[in-house]
């Protein structure tokens, strides 16, 4: 994947709204065949930057570049780009089948051609015999589909995707998300999801650039990005994380040495110290990387005194709040329901494992 | 319960009011007597035969229809221009812009008809149904506007993007997207313009100068007791055409509805 070429740069690009600076100098560049998201809170930029690459929204700097061209002077019905909507923009007077060949009008194929050309195109997003429906008429789900085999059938080099699953329900949602992995698959084509669920661009991105008011904070695989945010915003915004104060006590080469309330000191690797921002010194830990030790069980990790403070039993879940070493300093953990393992009771004095490596630090 | 008998009484009273007048002109259309009163003394159809060979009949509507199909349709092509230029742009004064639009709606037509009298006659601008044409696209364009303005509001902006996006150009997508959605708002724009237009009184009379028009020539024929059944009868059939053009318009807007999948907010009519 490393040595795919890139199909889309971003190259400082500002856009401003009047006075309002919507992008701030964004620079990226989105490999060929790669699923890849464009994350953040709601107004941070995000469906700005996919219309940008469509072309619905001209720049004010910078450039932005598609498969090596600079798209400035070209205009969006000539961009070798497609777009799934939000509302998905099914026309409303035309069947499904014209719908999804509405695209084909200008191809030099013949009638019976295209035909078939939709035909596969419906057979592939599931919608085998939906040709002759009246579009208005369409479930959630199905208006989806039609948005996707009309996008796809003219074969773009990149797919661009603005919160597409966003108005479906939960059960629907996750089949969509796999189902649009696998098309993605199937096609190769460079598929550009925007979206605000962060577990929704975890499960199904190649890369992801995690964006706050017009800027990209970070852009990483998924792992990456959950194991190693670059910034207290980040690991915020992605899942759930523990922030614990700390002091720095030494850096020497890279390692860096901290004494962080309630686990003592630690030695950390250069990959777990992004960046500093000036920010007053915190580390952080998952929940999921901290375990309770039940009587009997040892560890070869480090333990850590702790005192339950709160249970929340989640069905396969049961999440801890836990005080650590006789400190104020309040963990959430997380543990998995499974046989043999009771649900500890509030105010239980407990064992807490940890380990090193999954500390993050911020500053 | 007695509130709701009075509120009962008073509708019916309020229809009775309404509509009694138009159902008496069929009647008194049908009937053999030169006296518009009670009792009736007879069926005939002769009246409506003499108002088919009055020349100067057949002359006032092909005026009237002449005036009503070009106001429509220039009233109707100005409303598209407006309300698309409303729905998709912004632009310094376009509150003020839209407000002039659309106060002819509740300036009174006789100052309408009065000022443009003044103009025309000053500028020599001989009165003609031109004028007429000119005083019916300023009185209806209001009309059109509103309705197109509601039929373009509800188009989803994305539609176009996405049209542009599969490759068409600005103008195709018009073509292909905008045109055929907004079409039921259009026709109906057309049709409501046009009846507006045919029994336009007041501006017709001012401005028609030599030319007679429907509205302006039933009127002046009833200062003409003989004649006056015979003029129930030409209303008789033009209450059926309105009812029909109505009855299209609304057609063709509750089928604009049910072909987009929305829902009925009530309409125009
Ligand atoms: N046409 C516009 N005119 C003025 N401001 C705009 C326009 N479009 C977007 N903005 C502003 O630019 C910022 C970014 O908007 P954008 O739609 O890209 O956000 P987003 O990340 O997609 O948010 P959401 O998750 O809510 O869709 C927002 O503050 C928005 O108010
Ligand atoms: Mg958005």
């Amino acid at each position: 994947m490393s040595d795919a070429k890139t199909m889309i740069e971003f190259r400082d690009v500002h856009k401003y709204y009047g006075d309002y600076h919507a992008l701030r100098g964004i620079s990226a560049s989105i490999r060929a065949g790669e699923f890849f998201s464009l994350l953040g809170p709601s107004g941070c930029g995000k469906t700005t930057l996919l219309r940008t690459i469509a072309g619905f929204e001209g720049i004010d700097k910078g450039a932005v570049l598609l498969d090596g061209k600079d798209m400035a002077d070209v205009p969006a019905n000539k961009r070798p780009t497609n777009m799934v909507f939000q509302s998905y923009a099914i026309f409303p007077h035309l069947s499904v089948e014209e719908n999804v060949g509405f695209g084909l009008r200008r191809d030099p194929r013949s009638k019976t051609e295209k035909a078939a050309a939709v035909a596969e195109a419906l057979e592939m997003v599931g919608l085998k015999g939906f040709g002759k429906r009246a579009a208005h008429a369409l479930s959630g789900g199905q208006r989806q589909r039609v948005a996707l085999a009309r996008a796809l059938i003219l074969k773009p080099k990149v797919l661009l995707l603005d919160e597409p699953l966003s108005a479906l329900d939960k059960k629907m949602r996750e089949q969509m998300q796999v189902e649009l992995i696998k098309l993605q698959r199937q096609v190769g084509i460079t598929f550009v999801l925007v979206t605000h669920d962060q577990e929704e661009a975890l499960v199904m991105s190649d890369r992801i650039a995690v964006m706050f008011e017009g800027e990209i904070a970070q852009l990483a695989d998924p792992e990456t990005l959950y194991r190693r945010p670059n910034s207290k915003k980040v690991a915020d915004f992605i899942g759930t994380m523990n922030f614990i104060p700390c002091q720095v006590l030494s850096e020497s080469g890279g390692q860096i040495e901290v004494d962080a309330k309630g686990l003592g000191r630690v030695a950390l690797s250069p990959d777990q110290c992004p960046p500093g921002n000036g920010d007053t010194a915190m580390v952080g830990l998952r929940p999921e990387t901290l375990t309770l030790l039940y009587p009997g069980q040892t560890t070869a990790e480090r333990t850590v005194e702790g005192l339950v403070d709160e249970v929340i039993y989640f069905g396969d879940m049961t999440y801890y709040d836990v005080y650590l070493g006789g400190t104020d300093v309040e963990v959430r953990l997380s543990m998995r329901n499974v046989p043999g393992r009771p649900i500890l009771e509030v105010g239980s004095k407990v064992d807490v494992a940890w380990s090193p490596s999954a500390l993050v630090l911020f500053r | 319960m007695k509130q709701g008998r009075s509120l009962r009484a008073y509708a019916i009273g309020y229809l009775v009011f309404l509509y009694a007048p138009i159902l008496l002109l069929p009647v008194f259309a049908f009937n053999d007597s030169k006296i518009i009163a009670f009792p009736l003394s007879g069926f005939t159809t002769n009246w409506f035969s003499e108002m088919w060979s009055d020349a100067q009949v057949w002359i006032a509507l092909k005026n009237s229809l002449t005036i009503a199909a070009s106001a429509s349709i220039l009233a109707t092509t100005f409303g598209i221009f407006a309300a698309r230029a409303s729905q998709r742009y912004r632009f310094p004064g376009k509150g003020a812009a839209m407000g002039l639009i659309m106060l002819p709606l509740v300036l009174p037509e006789m100052i309408v008809a009065m000022s443009l009298l003044v103009v025309l006659l000053a500028v020599g601008v001989p009165l003609s149904i031109f004028t007429v044409i000119l005083g019916h696209v300023l009185i209806c364009t209001p009309f059109a506007v509103a309705i197109l303005t509601s039929a373009f509001q509800s188009l989803d902006r994305s539609l176009e993007e996405a049209a542009y996006d599969l490759g068409e150009t600005p103008v195709s997508t018009f073509r292909l997207i905008i045109l055929p959605l907004v079409m039921p708002g259009i026709i109906s724009s057309l049709l409501i313009c046009f009846t507006i237009s045919l029994d336009e009184f007041i501006i017709a009379y001012f401005l028609a100068g030599a030319d007679t028009v429907l509205s302006a020539y039933i009127y002046s024929q009833f200062r003409f007791p003989a004649r006056v059944p015979a003029m129930l009868a030409l209303g008789t059939i033009l209450v059926l055409v309105s009812i029909c053009l109505l009855t299209v318009a609304e057609y063709f807007r509750r089928r604009g509805i049910a072909k987009t999948g929305g829902k009925d907010t009530g309409g125009f009519l």
